[in-house]
């Protein structure tokens, strides 16, 4: 088992590269890898509580639930949360769920044996 | 080194690559990416698709669009997420994203 960090920095929800950082953490995490998910900007939204599902439109609320449930750890950058008026009350709760400063990011990163860091615009 | 490049959009990016110093360049196409893996214009096929040795395509992403595998280029790998999760683990230590 090896362990893969991915950053995710520029993404709202409902955008191809959060879709795509969560279904490569899946497939990580189905293969018995260890992943770790930071998310960064306006990824940080893909961490609130009482996203609902509409046709058409992504819902990775389930998705990210069941890859926590498997082992996968995220962390939302506190800093980003905040400066969107977003809580630590609006967090949805989960033990692999938690915000914390960019520290966590680069000692994720210090540790993994891979590291893909998708940036932002 | 071994690297591997994550292309996530249908735009010239050959000059990034070509800037890229790596032993090996391995680039997976994703997201509109893939339109590089499917789109032929004036007859030529996209530039990046001669700038690594190795070109990957994300199955989902080209179906999604409405390319079928056997629809791209033949210097094109289809590939699914868990092959990419294979290959990074396997052959490419460090990555980037375009």
């Amino acid at each position: 088992m090896a362990k893969l960090t991915i950053g995710c920095f520029s993404s709202l929800v409902g955008s191809m590269s959060l879709d795509f950082a969560v279904k490569l953490a899946e497939a990580a995490i189905e293969k018995g890898h260890e992943v770790d998910f930071w998310m960064s900007g306006n990824a940080t939204m893909l961490s609130k509580k009482g996203q609902k599902s509409f046709k058409d439109y992504s819902y990775l609320d389930k998705r990210i639930r069941a890859a926590m449930d498997k082992g996968m750890k995220m962390c939302a950058c506190e800093a980003c949360a905040e400066a969107r008026g977003y809580h630590k009350e609006d967090t949805f709760d989960h033990p692999g769920l938690i915000r914390k400063s960019m520290d966590w990011y680069l000692a994720s990163c210090h540790t993994a044996d891979r590291v893909l860091h998708i940036g932002g615009e | 080194m071994k690297l591997g490049v994550f292309v996530s959009d249908y735009q010239s990016t050959v000059n990034t690559l070509e800037r890229l110093k790596s032993d090996q360049l391995g680039i997976f196409l994703v997201q509109n990416g893939v339109y590089h893996a499917a789109i032929a214009e004036n007859g030529k096929g996209s530039a990046i698709l001669d700038a690594a040795p190795r070109v990957f395509a994300l199955r989902e992403d080209l179906e999604t669009r409405g390319f079928a595998a056997d629809a791209v280029d033949a210097r094109v790998k289809v590939v699914g997420y868990g092959d990419i999760v294979d290959l990074i683990f396997s052959e490419y230590p460090k990555l980037a994203w375009l």
